[in-house]
């Protein structure tokens, strides 16, 4: 093994020696269909990975669904169905994205200095059964982690290969349709993967949403993901109408229903494309990876959250287009260092670099045709990082994840107007700490301190007036600084159960937060967050198991409270699956309230909705499925905010809730076919 | 089909080197070929380490897999075929048939059969199981004709040998 001088001098400070070694982060071997055990594995108690059948079993209404698999996330919606959702985690409203980091294959979904919302997660894109394994970090634990990942990282990767190729075809009430076509031929020693992904919704609105979409796949594979490579072409396209949330005084008055819009013209298109490559070398001694992408995305979006308040005329349509260009390359490289059977160290440096070519604008809209221009700009924002970590296990009870991590952006905004354009730069220093200690056989115990980040929108960065009211404007900074410290236990004391606790605190130094009216986000005040979260696995036949998660937040900024701020959230799910043809789960999910504004005056309901899905083997590789979406048919809001607004016929400002409905008992047939 | 005392508690001892995550594992697999004289067929029991099995599985597809589940097997079990024949000694393969599998947090256990055929009648053996994934693999093959046990050692280099 060679060493170059500088790792060299870096992995001196952790050992001394190297001798031959081996394999570094073992993933538990999985017998008798039990959740992989994280003990040994994971770094704290709000770390774990889903494997491809338990995303396979869960019962997702839209794809972003998926990362509820995380205990305490809950992926919403507000608008029509091609648009981000909407993510709440641990105390947070994190609006589209702005403190969960999202990654699919490598690359980053989370768009920065977006039109709409900062680190706008669309996941629209994403092909469910393609999916190998997700893999979730909650907390600023790790100097890998970088932009939007407070609150936590769900990472997503695709397989090389398919076991079967799957055709599926589904039709669902309210004008639901989806087929898919995927497999994984061998070509030329390598593995060539497809999918193809048809889908049409129109939900239950009032004007369908009429969402069409159309995705597909290409992806050529070497070797083994561990000792291989791969490249990657995607390709999403979606259009959609929205119904966007509605006043509930409205609907208590009876001037519209439940489902009606106030807008019929908001609506939005949204494509996507990637190009995007992993390579991985890995042997006894060492490991190295490099990613490189490129995405290209675009967005329409067209909104009108306030109806005829600022404009009585035209109404306050707006609209919100964005295309960038992403490019970037992520390398790390691990030495795995080996001095006795229980003493080893794994010291891994990386790098990241990321640039956005972004051209976005804010516009007055009117039935989709532009009125008046807001801002338009032009931005470039260039981010380098750099890490070093170290993973030592001092003994088979003690375990330390040590590092620092630098980040550089650079921003650069070209716009319609000259004092809102500029360059800025900022740079911001993150270290980690992570101790897992377990003398028992089955038990162990996690501190953690991080401190993490989200960079802010780079027009905020350079901004001196308000486009909208031409007031003056103090400039963001651009990169804002969270701490978070957190005591964890992880135990499969009892047999067939694994359990986690964790209770943490995190600070920024900024809230991003989302103004309703303006349909954007901006940089506010310091924020805290206390938590706790529980998490519960139980398995105790084979074709049995039950999980059980609950999370508590406080969200407290300047002694007010954080509109959106998830405070509860709690999942129950079983699921049956016997070695007959039939199979079947249940899932409940209670969204607890969240204070709607600072005084805590106006807050939201909690929602408890209850999915099922039962399966049934029609032949060896036929299967039957039909999903059910709020079984109990509860009428409940998938998102309240509170604000002014003003309707037609009205002749002042309303201070009024505002709520996008849950959409009804729905049923969904899938008929699946494998070879 | 029983392995020789020796050989198990090696078997046993490699095991427990290989469990520890931290430290140095031995690539290893362990095939038992023998001639049953009841049953006339030629039986053939595989020994891996769960760890490298379960590796092997993941960086091949992306994903775990429950090696107690049927489905799953059949997985394992179209990795094995292609690894591992027997061949006449006209070159032709011998039809060896999947009898099952059983795994453990530890290890790997692999049934397979030639039915009604004596080992003599295996020319050619080609044992590359997970040496495609691991550099250092390390396949020994014991054959045990009538009470007399040989070994075969295959490595990357040589993962074809003649049997007798």
């Amino acid at each position: 093994m060679l060493l170059r001088p500088i790792p060299c001098v870096l992995a001196a400070l952790f050992v001394s020696s190297t001798t031959h070694a081996d394999d570094f982060q073992l993933q538990r071997v999985l017998v008798e269909g039990a959740r992989a055990s994280q003990l040994g594995i994971a770094d704290s108690a709000g770390a774990g990975s889903a494997g491809a059948k338990d995303l396979a079993g869960r019962i997702a209404y839209r794809p972003g669904e998926l990362l509820e698999v995380t205990p305490g996330l809950i992926a919403s919606q507000h608008s029509g169905e091609g648009k981000a959702n909407q993510f709440y985690l641990r105390g947070f409203n994190l609006d589209h994205g702005t403190d969960l980091a999202t990654w699919v294959d490598g690359m980053p979904v989370n768009q920065r200095s977006h039109a709409h919302g900062q680190g706008w997660t669309d996941l629209n894109f994403l092909i469910p059964e393609l999916v190998g394994r997700l893999d979730y970090r909650k907390g600023p634990y790790s100097a890998r982690e970088g932009d939007f990942s407070s609150a936590g990282v769900a990472s997503l990767s695709y397989a090389n290969r398919l076991v079967k190729s799957i055709a599926s075809a589904t039709v669902g009430q309210d004008g639901y349709a989806r087929t898919m076509l995927a497999g994984s031929p061998e070509v030329a020693g390598g593995s060539l993967l497809y999918a193809l992904e048809l889908m049409k919704n129109d939900g239950p609105w009032t004007r369908p949403d009429g969402y069409r979409k159309v995705n597909a796949v290409l992806r050529y594979s070497q070797g083994y993901a561990n000792n291989g490579w791969n490249v990657t072409a995607m390709s999403y396209s979606g259009h959609w109408n929205s119904t966007d949330q509605i006043p509930l005084r409205a609907v208590e008055d009876g001037r519209i229903g439940r489902f009606d819009l106030i807008d019929d013209s908001d609506g939005g298109k949204a494509r996507r494309q990637s190009i995007s490559g992993i390579w991985r070398s890995t042997d006894t001694d060492s490991a190295s990876k490099v990613s490189a992408y490129v995405i290209r995305n675009e967005l329409e979006l067209f909104s009108n959250f306030t109806y005829f308040l600022n404009d009585p005329v035209n109404g306050d349509q707006f609209a919100q287009p964005d295309r960038r260009v992403t490019t970037g390359v992520d390398a790390t490289h691990t030495w795995h260092m080996h001095r006795s059977d229980t003493l080893s160290s794994d010291l891994t440096v990386g790098a990241q670099l990321q640039n956005d070519n972004i051209y976005n604008g804010l516009y007055d809209t009117r039935k989709r045709a532009r009125i008046a221009t807001t801002r338009e700009d032009h931005i470039v924002e260039t981010s380098g990082a750099v890490f070093v970590e170290n993973a030592t296990r001092w003994s088979d009870a003690l375990r330390t994840v040590v590092g620092v991590r630098a980040n550089n952006y650079r921003f650069r905004v070209d716009g319609d107007r000259p004092e809102n354009a500029g360059k800025a730069h900022d740079t911001l220093v993150t270290p980690t700490l992570n101790i897992a200690y377990g003398p028992w056989a089955s038990t162990e115990l996690y501190a953690n301190y991080g401190h993490g980040f989200h960079s802010n929108d780079a027009r905020g960065t350079v901004a001196t007036v308000d486009p909208k009211t031409l007031d003056a404007v103090d400039r963001t900074p651009g990169l804002v600084r969270s701490r978070g410290v957190e005591f964890g236990l992880r135990t499969e004391a009892i047999p067939k159960m694994q359990m986690s606790l964790a209770v943490y605190r995190l600070d920024f130094d900024s809230e991003l937060t989302y103004i309703g009216d303006a349909g954007n986000t901006e940089a506010g005040d310091p924020s805290r967050r206390y938590g706790i979260e529980f998490s519960n696995y139980y398995r105790p036949y084979k074709w049995l198991s039950v999980d059980f998660d609950a999370a508590w937040a406080r969200a407290r900024s300047l002694g007010n409270r954080i509109p959106g701020a998830i405070e509860g959230v709690a999942q129950l799910g079983v699921t049956v699956d016997r070695s007959g043809p039939w199979s079947g789960s249940l899932r409940l999910r209670w969204f607890g309230p969240r204070p709607l504004i600072e005084d805590d005056s106006v807050r939201s309901k909690a929602s408890v909705t209850l999915n099922g899905r039962v399966g049934y083997q029609l032949a060896k590789d036929l299967q039957l499925e039909l999903e059910a979406f709020n079984l109990t048919n509860r009428r409940a809001s998938a998102i309240d905010y509170f604000y002014e607004s003003q309707l037609a016929g009205e002749t002042a400002p309303v201070a009024d809730m505002h709520f996008h409905p849950i959409e009804p008992r729905s049923l969904r047939l899938t008929l699946v076919k494998t070879w | 089909m029983r392995l020789h005392g020796l050989k198990s508690v090696l078997l046993a001892l490699l095991l427990c080197a290989s469990a520890a995550a931290s430290a140095h594992r031995f690539h290893f697999g362990m095939t038992d070929i023998s001639y049953n004289a009841r049953t006339e067929s030629t039986e053939i029991v595989h020994t891996y380490t769960a760890h490298d099995i379960d590796a092997l599985l993941l960086n091949l597809y992306g994903r775990q897999f429950d090696l107690s589940d049927v489905e799953d097997q059949a997985v394992l079990r179209t990795y094995v075929e292609r690894h591992f024949w027997l061949a006449d000694k006209d070159g032709k393969k011998l039809p060896v048939t999947w009898i099952g599998m059983t795994a453990d947090a530890q290890s790997v256990v692999i049934y397979q059969e030639l039915a009604a055929t004596p080992l003599s009648a295996a020319a050619v053996i080609r044992q590359g199981m997970l040496v495609d994934f691991l550099a250092e693999q390390v396949n020994t093959v014991n054959l045990n004709e009538g009470g007399a046990v040989r070994s075969l050692t295959f490595l990357r280099q040589t993962l074809e040998q003649p049997a007798r």
